[in-house]
Protein backbone atom coordinates (compact mmCIF):
# COMPACT_ATOMS: atom_id res chain seq x y z
CA UNK A 1 0.00 0.00 0.00
CA UNK A 2 2.85 2.35 0.86
CA UNK A 3 4.41 1.96 -2.58
CA UNK A 4 1.04 2.58 -4.20
CA UNK A 5 0.69 5.96 -2.55
CA UNK A 6 4.30 6.93 -3.09
CA UNK A 7 5.36 9.78 -5.31
CA UNK A 8 7.69 7.27 -6.91
CA UNK A 9 4.78 5.35 -8.36
CA UNK A 10 3.01 8.46 -9.53
CA UNK A 11 6.15 9.67 -11.25
CA UNK A 12 6.55 6.36 -13.09
CA UNK A 13 2.90 6.50 -14.18
CA UNK A 14 3.23 10.07 -15.42
CA UNK A 15 6.38 9.29 -17.40
CA UNK A 16 4.85 6.38 -19.26
CA UNK A 17 1.53 8.23 -19.57
CA UNK A 18 3.21 11.23 -21.16
CA UNK A 19 4.96 8.98 -23.66
CA UNK A 20 1.74 7.20 -24.55
CA UNK A 21 0.01 10.54 -24.97
CA UNK A 22 2.81 11.77 -27.21
CA UNK A 23 2.88 8.69 -29.43
CA UNK A 24 -0.90 8.69 -29.72
CA UNK A 25 -0.98 12.43 -30.47
CA UNK A 26 0.71 12.00 -33.84
CA UNK A 27 -1.44 9.04 -34.80
CA UNK A 28 -4.58 10.89 -33.83
CA UNK A 29 -3.67 14.04 -35.77
CA UNK A 30 -2.93 12.04 -38.89
CA UNK A 31 -6.09 10.00 -38.55
CA UNK A 32 -8.21 13.05 -37.80
CA UNK A 33 -7.12 15.17 -40.74
CA UNK A 34 -6.25 12.56 -43.36
CA UNK A 35 -8.38 9.62 -42.22
CA UNK A 36 -5.34 7.42 -42.61
CA UNK A 37 -4.90 4.63 -40.11
CA UNK A 38 -1.14 4.61 -39.84
CA UNK A 39 -0.26 1.19 -38.54
CA UNK A 40 3.40 2.07 -39.18
CA UNK A 41 3.23 4.85 -36.60
CA UNK A 42 5.21 2.88 -34.01
CA UNK A 43 7.96 2.28 -36.55
CA UNK A 44 8.54 6.03 -36.63
CA UNK A 45 9.24 5.72 -32.91
CA UNK A 46 11.79 3.05 -33.82
CA UNK A 47 13.38 5.35 -36.41
CA UNK A 48 13.60 8.13 -33.83
CA UNK A 49 15.20 5.75 -31.35
CA UNK A 50 17.86 4.57 -33.81
CA UNK A 51 18.53 8.16 -34.82
CA UNK A 52 19.34 9.02 -31.23
CA UNK A 53 21.41 5.87 -30.79
CA UNK A 54 23.59 6.40 -33.86
CA UNK A 55 23.94 10.10 -33.26
CA UNK A 56 25.33 9.54 -29.79
CA UNK A 57 27.38 6.43 -30.69
CA UNK A 58 28.97 7.72 -33.86
CA UNK A 59 29.09 11.48 -33.38
CA UNK A 60 28.67 11.87 -29.63
CA UNK A 61 25.65 14.06 -30.30
CA UNK A 62 23.40 14.11 -27.21
CA UNK A 63 19.73 13.06 -27.54
CA UNK A 64 18.57 16.55 -26.73
CA UNK A 65 19.94 17.58 -30.13
CA UNK A 66 18.89 14.32 -31.80
CA UNK A 67 15.32 15.30 -30.95
CA UNK A 68 15.50 17.91 -33.67
CA UNK A 69 17.25 15.58 -36.10
CA UNK A 70 14.71 12.78 -35.58
CA UNK A 71 11.82 15.21 -35.88
CA UNK A 72 13.19 16.52 -39.16
CA UNK A 73 13.85 13.03 -40.48
CA UNK A 74 10.35 11.80 -39.68
CA UNK A 75 8.77 14.99 -40.97
CA UNK A 76 10.61 14.35 -44.24
CA UNK A 77 9.17 10.84 -44.31
CA UNK A 78 5.72 12.32 -43.76
CA UNK A 79 6.27 14.69 -46.64
CA UNK A 80 7.39 11.79 -48.86
CA UNK A 81 4.36 9.69 -47.97
CA UNK A 82 2.02 12.60 -48.57
CA UNK A 83 3.46 13.85 -51.82
CA UNK A 84 4.43 10.46 -53.15
CA UNK A 85 1.38 8.45 -52.21
CA UNK A 86 -1.59 10.44 -51.11
CA UNK A 87 -1.81 13.92 -52.53
CA UNK A 88 -3.13 12.96 -55.92
CA UNK A 89 -5.43 10.32 -54.54
CA UNK A 90 -6.83 12.49 -51.75
CA UNK A 91 -7.63 15.21 -54.25
CA UNK A 92 -10.16 12.92 -55.95
CA UNK A 93 -13.04 11.92 -53.66
CA UNK A 94 -13.67 8.60 -55.41
CA UNK A 95 -10.05 7.58 -54.96
CA UNK A 96 -9.84 9.04 -51.48
CA UNK A 97 -12.49 6.62 -50.27
CA UNK A 98 -10.42 3.69 -51.45
CA UNK A 99 -7.23 5.06 -49.95
CA UNK A 100 -8.90 5.43 -46.58
CA UNK A 101 -10.17 1.88 -46.65
CA UNK A 102 -6.81 0.59 -47.80
CA UNK A 103 -4.59 2.72 -45.59
CA UNK A 104 -4.44 0.09 -42.88
CA UNK A 105 -3.10 -2.55 -45.26
CA UNK A 106 -0.86 -0.08 -47.06
CA UNK A 107 0.74 1.12 -43.85
CA UNK A 108 1.04 -2.45 -42.66
CA UNK A 109 3.18 -3.04 -45.73
CA UNK A 110 5.21 0.09 -45.04
CA UNK A 111 5.64 -1.08 -41.44
CA UNK A 112 6.99 -4.48 -42.45
CA UNK A 113 9.36 -2.86 -44.93
CA UNK A 114 10.65 -0.37 -42.35
CA UNK A 115 11.21 -3.08 -39.75
CA UNK A 116 13.05 -5.32 -42.14
CA UNK A 117 15.15 -2.50 -43.53
CA UNK A 118 16.12 -1.61 -39.98
CA UNK A 119 16.93 -5.26 -39.23
CA UNK A 120 19.09 -5.49 -42.37
CA UNK A 121 20.90 -2.25 -41.72
CA UNK A 122 21.32 -2.44 -37.97
CA UNK A 123 20.84 -6.20 -37.24
CA UNK A 124 18.28 -7.23 -34.68
CA UNK A 125 20.75 -6.90 -31.77
CA UNK A 126 19.18 -4.69 -29.17
CA UNK A 127 21.00 -1.45 -28.59
CA UNK A 128 21.14 1.06 -25.81
CA UNK A 129 23.17 3.92 -24.43
CA UNK A 130 23.47 5.88 -21.26
CA UNK A 131 22.36 9.46 -20.99
CA UNK A 132 21.38 11.54 -17.98
CA UNK A 133 20.91 8.46 -15.82
CA UNK A 134 22.04 10.01 -12.58
CA UNK A 135 19.37 9.93 -9.94
CA UNK A 136 17.89 13.14 -8.66
CA UNK A 137 15.96 12.96 -5.40
CA UNK A 138 13.27 15.49 -4.69
CA UNK A 139 10.73 15.25 -1.85
CA UNK A 140 11.71 11.62 -1.36
CA UNK A 141 11.05 10.75 -5.00
CA UNK A 142 14.04 9.41 -6.91
CA UNK A 143 14.01 10.33 -10.56
CA UNK A 144 16.57 9.80 -13.28
CA UNK A 145 17.35 12.83 -15.39
CA UNK A 146 16.34 11.10 -18.61
CA UNK A 147 12.89 10.24 -17.24
CA UNK A 148 12.38 13.79 -16.05
CA UNK A 149 13.38 15.01 -19.49
CA UNK A 150 10.96 12.56 -21.09
CA UNK A 151 8.09 13.75 -18.95
CA UNK A 152 8.96 17.40 -19.49
CA UNK A 153 9.30 17.25 -23.26
CA UNK A 154 6.40 14.89 -23.90
CA UNK A 155 4.04 16.90 -21.71
CA UNK A 156 5.20 20.19 -23.22
CA UNK A 157 4.55 18.97 -26.77
CA UNK A 158 1.15 17.52 -25.89
CA UNK A 159 -0.10 20.58 -24.07
CA UNK A 160 1.54 22.92 -26.53
CA UNK A 161 -0.38 21.21 -29.32
CA UNK A 162 -3.63 21.48 -27.41
CA UNK A 163 -3.08 25.20 -26.84
CA UNK A 164 -2.18 25.67 -30.49
CA UNK A 165 -5.38 23.95 -31.59
CA UNK A 166 -7.38 26.07 -29.19
CA UNK A 167 -5.95 29.48 -29.83
CA UNK A 168 -4.20 29.65 -33.19
CA UNK A 169 -6.13 30.25 -36.38
CA UNK A 170 -4.28 27.46 -38.16
CA UNK A 171 -5.19 25.20 -35.24
CA UNK A 172 -8.84 26.10 -35.73
CA UNK A 173 -8.55 25.25 -39.39
CA UNK A 174 -7.04 21.91 -38.44
CA UNK A 175 -9.89 21.18 -36.04
CA UNK A 176 -12.35 22.19 -38.73
CA UNK A 177 -10.79 19.63 -41.06
CA UNK A 178 -11.04 16.97 -38.36
CA UNK A 179 -14.68 17.72 -37.63
CA UNK A 180 -15.93 18.19 -41.19
CA UNK A 181 -13.48 18.11 -44.02
CA UNK A 182 -15.92 19.38 -46.63
CA UNK A 183 -17.17 22.21 -44.43
CA UNK A 184 -13.57 23.22 -43.78
CA UNK A 185 -13.06 23.55 -47.53
CA UNK A 186 -16.29 25.50 -47.77
CA UNK A 187 -15.05 28.16 -45.34
CA UNK A 188 -11.74 28.39 -47.17
CA UNK A 189 -9.34 26.23 -45.19
CA UNK A 190 -6.40 25.21 -47.37
CA UNK A 191 -6.92 21.47 -47.04
CA UNK A 192 -3.74 20.52 -48.82
CA UNK A 193 -1.60 22.62 -46.53
CA UNK A 194 -3.34 21.47 -43.36
CA UNK A 195 -2.96 17.83 -44.34
CA UNK A 196 0.68 18.17 -45.35
CA UNK A 197 1.68 20.02 -42.19
CA UNK A 198 -0.29 17.57 -40.06
CA UNK A 199 1.31 14.47 -41.52
CA UNK A 200 4.78 16.06 -41.19
CA UNK A 201 4.01 17.18 -37.64
CA UNK A 202 2.40 13.88 -36.65
CA UNK A 203 5.36 11.90 -37.96
CA UNK A 204 7.85 14.29 -36.35
CA UNK A 205 6.22 13.89 -32.96
CA UNK A 206 6.54 10.11 -33.25
CA UNK A 207 10.24 10.55 -34.03
CA UNK A 208 10.64 12.75 -30.95
CA UNK A 209 8.91 10.08 -28.86
CA UNK A 210 11.42 7.56 -30.21
CA UNK A 211 14.36 9.66 -29.05
CA UNK A 212 12.81 9.93 -25.58
CA UNK A 213 12.15 6.19 -25.41
CA UNK A 214 15.70 5.38 -26.49
CA UNK A 215 17.11 7.10 -23.41
CA UNK A 216 15.58 4.49 -21.11
CA UNK A 217 14.71 1.43 -23.18
CA UNK A 218 16.35 -1.10 -25.47
CA UNK A 219 16.30 -0.27 -29.18
CA UNK A 220 15.43 -2.99 -31.71
CA UNK A 221 13.98 -2.98 -35.23
CA UNK A 222 10.75 -4.38 -33.84
CA UNK A 223 10.26 -2.08 -30.87
CA UNK A 224 7.67 -0.01 -32.74
CA UNK A 225 4.72 -2.35 -32.87
CA UNK A 226 3.82 -2.21 -29.17
CA UNK A 227 3.76 1.58 -29.48
CA UNK A 228 1.38 1.35 -32.43
CA UNK A 229 -0.93 -0.80 -30.33
CA UNK A 230 -0.74 1.49 -27.33
CA UNK A 231 -1.40 4.51 -29.54
CA UNK A 232 -4.48 2.87 -31.04
CA UNK A 233 -5.74 1.93 -27.57
CA UNK A 234 -5.25 5.51 -26.41
CA UNK A 235 -7.09 7.12 -29.30
CA UNK A 236 -9.92 4.63 -29.09
CA UNK A 237 -10.30 5.49 -25.40
CA UNK A 238 -10.13 9.21 -26.10
CA UNK A 239 -12.20 9.12 -29.28
CA UNK A 240 -10.75 9.02 -32.80
CA UNK A 241 -9.75 12.46 -33.99
CA UNK A 242 -10.35 14.00 -30.57
CA UNK A 243 -6.92 15.46 -29.83
CA UNK A 244 -7.29 16.80 -26.28
CA UNK A 245 -9.15 13.71 -25.09
CA UNK A 246 -6.43 11.56 -26.63
CA UNK A 247 -3.78 13.27 -24.51
CA UNK A 248 -5.88 12.76 -21.39
CA UNK A 249 -6.41 9.13 -22.34
CA UNK A 250 -2.65 8.65 -22.79
CA UNK A 251 -2.00 9.77 -19.24
CA UNK A 252 -4.89 7.62 -18.00
CA UNK A 253 -3.45 4.56 -19.69
CA UNK A 254 -0.09 5.23 -18.03
CA UNK A 255 -1.81 5.41 -14.65
CA UNK A 256 -3.91 2.28 -15.22
CA UNK A 257 -0.91 0.35 -16.45
CA UNK A 258 1.49 1.37 -13.69
CA UNK A 259 -0.96 0.96 -10.83
CA UNK A 260 -2.53 -2.11 -12.39
CA UNK A 261 0.80 -3.87 -12.60
CA UNK A 262 1.67 -2.81 -9.05
CA UNK A 263 -1.56 -4.33 -7.80
CA UNK A 264 -1.17 -7.53 -9.84
CA UNK A 265 2.06 -8.45 -11.62
CA UNK A 266 3.89 -7.45 -14.81
CA UNK A 267 2.39 -10.50 -16.52
CA UNK A 268 -0.93 -8.68 -16.53
CA UNK A 269 0.32 -5.72 -18.56
CA UNK A 270 -1.12 -6.83 -21.89
CA UNK A 271 -4.32 -8.04 -20.31
CA UNK A 272 -4.82 -4.64 -18.68
CA UNK A 273 -4.19 -2.67 -21.85
CA UNK A 274 -6.20 -4.88 -24.19
CA UNK A 275 -8.90 -5.32 -21.57
CA UNK A 276 -9.35 -1.57 -21.34
CA UNK A 277 -9.41 -1.38 -25.14
CA UNK A 278 -12.07 -4.06 -25.55
CA UNK A 279 -14.05 -2.70 -22.62
CA UNK A 280 -14.17 0.81 -24.05
CA UNK A 281 -15.09 -0.48 -27.50
CA UNK A 282 -17.96 -2.46 -26.04
CA UNK A 283 -19.29 0.11 -23.62
CA UNK A 284 -18.52 3.45 -25.28
CA UNK A 285 -17.21 3.00 -28.84
CA UNK A 286 -17.17 6.76 -29.48
CA UNK A 287 -14.56 7.20 -26.72
CA UNK A 288 -14.83 7.91 -23.02
CA UNK A 289 -14.22 11.65 -23.16
CA UNK A 290 -16.24 12.46 -26.26
CA UNK A 291 -19.14 14.84 -25.85
CA UNK A 292 -22.30 13.90 -27.69
CA UNK A 293 -23.25 16.52 -30.26
CA UNK A 294 -25.72 16.48 -33.09
CA UNK A 295 -24.10 16.83 -36.49
CA UNK B 1 -24.58 44.08 -71.64
CA UNK B 2 -21.97 43.95 -68.93
CA UNK B 3 -20.19 40.64 -68.33
CA UNK B 4 -21.96 38.50 -65.75
CA UNK B 5 -20.45 37.99 -62.31
CA UNK B 6 -20.52 34.25 -62.83
CA UNK B 7 -20.66 32.45 -66.11
CA UNK B 8 -20.79 28.70 -66.52
CA UNK B 9 -20.48 27.05 -69.89
CA UNK B 10 -20.52 23.46 -71.06
CA UNK B 11 -20.24 22.14 -67.51
CA UNK B 12 -20.07 18.36 -67.20
CA UNK B 13 -19.50 16.33 -64.05
CA UNK B 14 -19.51 12.67 -63.11
CA UNK B 15 -19.41 10.52 -60.01
CA UNK B 16 -17.23 7.64 -61.07
CA UNK B 17 -18.64 6.28 -64.32
CA UNK B 18 -22.00 8.02 -63.87
CA UNK B 19 -22.31 11.37 -65.62
CA UNK B 20 -24.72 13.69 -63.79
CA UNK B 21 -24.22 17.07 -65.50
CA UNK B 22 -24.52 17.48 -69.26
CA UNK B 23 -23.30 20.73 -70.80
CA UNK B 24 -24.85 23.05 -68.28
CA UNK B 25 -24.79 26.75 -69.20
CA UNK B 26 -25.95 29.63 -67.05
CA UNK B 27 -25.03 33.10 -65.86
CA UNK B 28 -25.47 35.12 -62.72
CA UNK B 29 -25.68 38.89 -63.09
CA UNK B 30 -24.22 41.10 -60.39
CA UNK B 31 -26.80 42.20 -57.85
CA UNK B 32 -29.36 39.61 -58.91
CA UNK B 33 -30.99 36.59 -57.38
CA UNK B 34 -30.67 33.64 -59.72
CA UNK B 35 -32.29 30.34 -58.88
CA UNK B 36 -31.73 26.78 -59.95
CA UNK B 37 -34.84 24.69 -59.53
CA UNK B 38 -35.33 21.04 -60.19
CA UNK B 39 -36.40 17.80 -58.60
CA UNK B 40 -34.33 15.83 -56.14
CA UNK B 41 -31.37 14.34 -58.03
CA UNK B 42 -31.52 16.84 -60.89
CA UNK B 43 -27.96 17.96 -60.25
CA UNK B 44 -28.31 21.19 -58.25
CA UNK B 45 -25.88 20.19 -55.51
CA UNK B 46 -23.37 18.91 -58.04
CA UNK B 47 -23.44 22.30 -59.76
CA UNK B 48 -22.97 24.09 -56.45
CA UNK B 49 -20.08 21.84 -55.48
CA UNK B 50 -18.46 22.33 -58.87
CA UNK B 51 -18.69 26.07 -58.36
CA UNK B 52 -17.16 25.81 -54.89
CA UNK B 53 -14.38 23.51 -56.07
CA UNK B 54 -15.56 20.46 -54.14
CA UNK B 55 -16.34 18.46 -57.27
CA UNK B 56 -13.96 18.53 -60.22
CA UNK B 57 -15.87 18.99 -63.49
CA UNK B 58 -14.90 16.69 -66.32
CA UNK B 59 -15.45 19.45 -68.87
CA UNK B 60 -16.59 23.02 -69.21
CA UNK B 61 -15.60 26.39 -67.87
CA UNK B 62 -16.47 28.43 -64.80
CA UNK B 63 -15.68 32.15 -64.98
CA UNK B 64 -16.02 34.29 -61.90
CA UNK B 65 -15.45 38.05 -62.10
CA UNK B 66 -13.95 37.51 -65.54
CA UNK B 67 -11.42 34.93 -64.33
CA UNK B 68 -11.39 31.26 -65.32
CA UNK B 69 -11.56 29.46 -61.97
CA UNK B 70 -12.31 25.95 -63.23
CA UNK B 71 -9.02 24.59 -61.85
CA UNK B 72 -8.68 26.88 -58.84
CA UNK B 73 -8.66 25.08 -55.44
CA UNK B 74 -11.61 25.67 -53.13
CA UNK B 75 -9.84 27.88 -50.59
CA UNK B 76 -8.73 30.27 -53.33
CA UNK B 77 -12.30 30.53 -54.55
CA UNK B 78 -13.48 31.50 -51.08
CA UNK B 79 -10.67 34.00 -50.88
CA UNK B 80 -11.75 35.59 -54.14
CA UNK B 81 -15.31 36.04 -52.88
CA UNK B 82 -17.20 32.92 -53.90
CA UNK B 83 -18.91 31.40 -50.92
CA UNK B 84 -21.06 28.29 -50.58
CA UNK B 85 -23.71 27.78 -47.91
CA UNK B 86 -23.78 24.01 -48.34
CA UNK B 87 -26.75 21.68 -48.41
CA UNK B 88 -27.31 20.24 -44.95
CA UNK B 89 -25.69 23.40 -43.45
CA UNK B 90 -22.47 21.60 -42.42
CA UNK B 91 -21.72 23.67 -39.35
CA UNK B 92 -18.85 22.50 -37.14
CA UNK B 93 -20.82 20.64 -34.49
CA UNK B 94 -18.13 20.51 -31.81
CA UNK B 95 -17.37 24.23 -31.92
CA UNK B 96 -19.23 27.19 -30.50
CA UNK B 97 -21.40 29.47 -32.59
CA UNK B 98 -18.80 32.20 -32.37
CA UNK B 99 -15.97 29.86 -33.41
CA UNK B 100 -18.02 28.71 -36.38
CA UNK B 101 -18.49 32.33 -37.41
CA UNK B 102 -14.85 33.24 -36.93
CA UNK B 103 -13.85 30.23 -39.01
CA UNK B 104 -15.98 31.72 -41.75
CA UNK B 105 -13.42 34.52 -41.97
CA UNK B 106 -10.38 32.24 -42.19
CA UNK B 107 -9.68 33.24 -45.80
CA UNK B 108 -6.91 35.86 -45.82
CA UNK B 109 -9.09 38.34 -47.69
CA UNK B 110 -11.73 38.19 -44.95
CA UNK B 111 -9.44 38.30 -41.92
CA UNK B 112 -8.95 42.04 -41.74
CA UNK B 113 -11.94 43.60 -40.03
CA UNK B 114 -13.57 40.32 -39.15
CA UNK B 115 -14.56 41.59 -35.71
CA UNK B 116 -16.70 44.24 -37.33
CA UNK B 117 -18.16 41.64 -39.67
CA UNK B 118 -18.97 39.46 -36.65
CA UNK B 119 -20.90 42.35 -35.12
CA UNK B 120 -22.81 42.82 -38.39
CA UNK B 121 -23.71 39.13 -38.52
CA UNK B 122 -24.87 39.25 -34.90
CA UNK B 123 -27.03 42.29 -35.73
CA UNK B 124 -28.55 40.45 -38.66
CA UNK B 125 -29.13 37.28 -36.62
CA UNK B 126 -29.67 38.29 -32.97
CA UNK B 127 -30.35 34.67 -32.12
CA UNK B 128 -26.73 33.85 -32.92
CA UNK B 129 -25.53 36.55 -30.54
CA UNK B 130 -27.66 35.08 -27.75
CA UNK B 131 -26.15 31.67 -28.37
CA UNK B 132 -22.64 32.69 -29.24
CA UNK B 133 -20.96 30.30 -26.80
CA UNK B 134 -23.25 27.34 -27.37
CA UNK B 135 -22.00 24.32 -29.32
CA UNK B 136 -23.29 24.48 -32.88
CA UNK B 137 -24.18 20.79 -32.84
CA UNK B 138 -26.70 21.40 -30.07
CA UNK B 139 -28.77 23.93 -32.03
CA UNK B 140 -31.99 23.33 -33.96
CA UNK B 141 -31.99 22.91 -37.74
CA UNK B 142 -33.23 26.44 -38.31
CA UNK B 143 -30.61 27.93 -36.01
CA UNK B 144 -27.92 25.90 -37.74
CA UNK B 145 -29.11 27.29 -41.07
CA UNK B 146 -28.79 30.84 -39.71
CA UNK B 147 -25.33 29.94 -38.48
CA UNK B 148 -24.32 28.53 -41.85
CA UNK B 149 -25.56 31.73 -43.50
CA UNK B 150 -23.75 33.91 -40.98
CA UNK B 151 -20.58 31.88 -41.42
CA UNK B 152 -20.82 32.43 -45.16
CA UNK B 153 -21.28 36.18 -44.74
CA UNK B 154 -18.13 36.31 -42.60
CA UNK B 155 -16.16 35.56 -45.78
CA UNK B 156 -17.40 38.86 -47.29
CA UNK B 157 -18.67 37.08 -50.41
CA UNK B 158 -19.21 38.74 -53.77
CA UNK B 159 -21.44 35.83 -54.68
CA UNK B 160 -23.36 33.67 -52.22
CA UNK B 161 -24.21 30.15 -53.33
CA UNK B 162 -27.09 28.73 -51.30
CA UNK B 163 -27.83 25.08 -51.71
CA UNK B 164 -31.33 24.23 -50.49
CA UNK B 165 -31.26 26.43 -47.40
CA UNK B 166 -34.81 25.45 -46.47
CA UNK B 167 -34.31 21.69 -46.65
CA UNK B 168 -35.82 19.95 -43.66
CA UNK B 169 -36.91 23.14 -41.89
CA UNK B 170 -40.24 23.83 -40.22
CA UNK B 171 -42.54 26.14 -42.25
CA UNK B 172 -41.97 29.11 -39.97
CA UNK B 173 -38.21 28.74 -40.43
CA UNK B 174 -38.62 28.35 -44.19
CA UNK B 175 -40.38 31.70 -44.26
CA UNK B 176 -37.64 33.29 -42.20
CA UNK B 177 -34.91 31.95 -44.49
CA UNK B 178 -36.65 33.42 -47.55
CA UNK B 179 -37.04 36.75 -45.75
CA UNK B 180 -33.34 36.71 -45.04
CA UNK B 181 -32.60 36.08 -48.71
CA UNK B 182 -34.70 39.10 -49.67
CA UNK B 183 -32.90 41.22 -47.07
CA UNK B 184 -29.54 40.12 -48.39
CA UNK B 185 -30.56 40.91 -51.95
CA UNK B 186 -31.79 44.34 -50.89
CA UNK B 187 -28.46 44.87 -49.16
CA UNK B 188 -26.77 44.37 -52.52
CA UNK B 189 -25.60 40.77 -52.31
CA UNK B 190 -25.60 38.60 -55.42
CA UNK B 191 -27.18 35.21 -54.77
CA UNK B 192 -27.39 31.91 -56.58
CA UNK B 193 -30.06 29.81 -54.93
CA UNK B 194 -30.78 26.14 -55.49
CA UNK B 195 -34.26 25.13 -54.33
CA UNK B 196 -36.82 22.40 -54.60
CA UNK B 197 -39.36 24.82 -53.20
CA UNK B 198 -40.04 26.11 -56.72
CA UNK B 199 -42.82 28.58 -56.11
CA UNK B 200 -41.13 30.85 -53.59
CA UNK B 201 -37.79 30.48 -55.34
CA UNK B 202 -39.26 31.58 -58.66
CA UNK B 203 -41.07 34.52 -57.09
CA UNK B 204 -37.75 35.73 -55.77
CA UNK B 205 -35.75 35.09 -58.89
CA UNK B 206 -34.58 37.72 -61.31
CA UNK B 207 -33.57 34.84 -63.49
CA UNK B 208 -34.23 31.12 -63.12
CA UNK B 209 -33.00 27.88 -64.60
CA UNK B 210 -34.94 24.65 -64.52
CA UNK B 211 -32.75 21.57 -64.30
CA UNK B 212 -33.86 18.14 -65.42
CA UNK B 213 -31.57 15.12 -65.24
CA UNK B 214 -28.45 17.23 -65.28
CA UNK B 215 -29.51 19.49 -68.15
CA UNK B 216 -30.93 22.98 -68.28
CA UNK B 217 -34.45 22.32 -69.55
CA UNK B 218 -35.80 25.86 -69.37
CA UNK B 219 -34.54 29.29 -68.44
CA UNK B 220 -35.84 32.82 -68.24
CA UNK B 221 -36.98 35.49 -65.80
CA UNK B 222 -38.48 33.98 -62.65
CA UNK B 223 -41.94 35.33 -63.46
CA UNK B 224 -41.80 33.75 -66.90
CA UNK B 225 -41.03 30.29 -65.53
CA UNK B 226 -43.66 30.76 -62.91
CA UNK B 227 -46.19 31.31 -65.69
CA UNK B 228 -45.02 28.42 -67.83
CA UNK B 229 -47.62 25.64 -68.07
CA UNK B 230 -44.91 22.94 -67.96
CA UNK B 231 -43.40 24.31 -64.77
CA UNK B 232 -46.81 24.81 -63.20
CA UNK B 233 -47.80 21.24 -63.91
CA UNK B 234 -44.55 19.48 -62.98
CA UNK B 235 -43.22 21.60 -60.13
CA UNK B 236 -46.03 23.66 -58.70
CA UNK B 237 -48.73 21.00 -58.78
CA UNK B 238 -51.21 23.17 -60.65
N1 LIG C 1 -21.43 11.43 -53.98
C1 LIG C 1 -22.17 10.91 -54.98
N2 LIG C 1 -21.82 9.74 -55.53
C2 LIG C 1 -22.53 9.23 -56.55
N3 LIG C 1 -23.61 9.79 -57.10
C3 LIG C 1 -24.01 10.97 -56.58
C4 LIG C 1 -23.31 11.59 -55.51
N4 LIG C 1 -23.94 12.75 -55.19
C5 LIG C 1 -24.98 12.83 -56.05
N5 LIG C 1 -25.03 11.78 -56.88
C6 LIG C 1 -26.01 11.57 -57.95
O1 LIG C 1 -25.92 12.65 -58.85
C7 LIG C 1 -27.19 13.07 -59.25
C8 LIG C 1 -27.36 14.54 -58.95
O2 LIG C 1 -27.40 14.70 -57.54
P1 LIG C 1 -27.41 16.11 -56.84
O3 LIG C 1 -26.45 17.00 -57.51
O4 LIG C 1 -27.23 15.88 -55.39
O5 LIG C 1 -28.90 16.59 -57.14
P2 LIG C 1 -29.84 17.60 -56.37
O6 LIG C 1 -28.99 18.46 -55.51
O7 LIG C 1 -30.52 18.36 -57.45
O8 LIG C 1 -30.80 16.80 -55.57
C9 LIG C 1 -28.19 12.16 -58.57
O9 LIG C 1 -28.56 11.15 -59.48
C10 LIG C 1 -27.42 11.59 -57.43
O10 LIG C 1 -27.86 10.29 -57.13
MG1 LIG D 1 -29.14 18.80 -53.52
Amino acid sequence: MDTLLSGQMLFAALVSGSLYALVALGLNLVYGTLRLLNIAHGDLVMIGAYTAFWMISLFAVPPIISLVVAAALCALLGWAVYVGLFRRMLAKPELAKRVEANSLILFYGISVILQNLAALAFTSTSRGYQYLDTVITWQGVSMTGNRLLTLGIAAAICFGTILFLRFHLFGWGLRAVIQRREAAQVVGVNLNRVQLLTICGGFAVAGVAGVLVSMTEQITPFMGFPFTIVAFVVIIIGGLGNIGAGVLAGFCLGLVETYGIALTSPGYRSILIYGLFVGVLLIRPEGIFTKAVRS
Amino acid sequence: MTTPLLSVSGLRASYGPVQVLFDVDFQVAKGSVTTLIGANGAGKTTIMKSLAGLVAPTDGEIRFEGRDITQVPSHDRVNSGLCLIPEGRLVFPGMSVEQNLRLGAIAPAARAGHNQMLAEVFDRFPRLRERRSQLAGLMSGGEQQMLALGRGLMARPHLILMDEPTLGLAPVMVKQVFETIVELRDAGFTILLAEQNAKVALELADRAYLLENGRVALSGPGAELLASPDVRRAYLGM
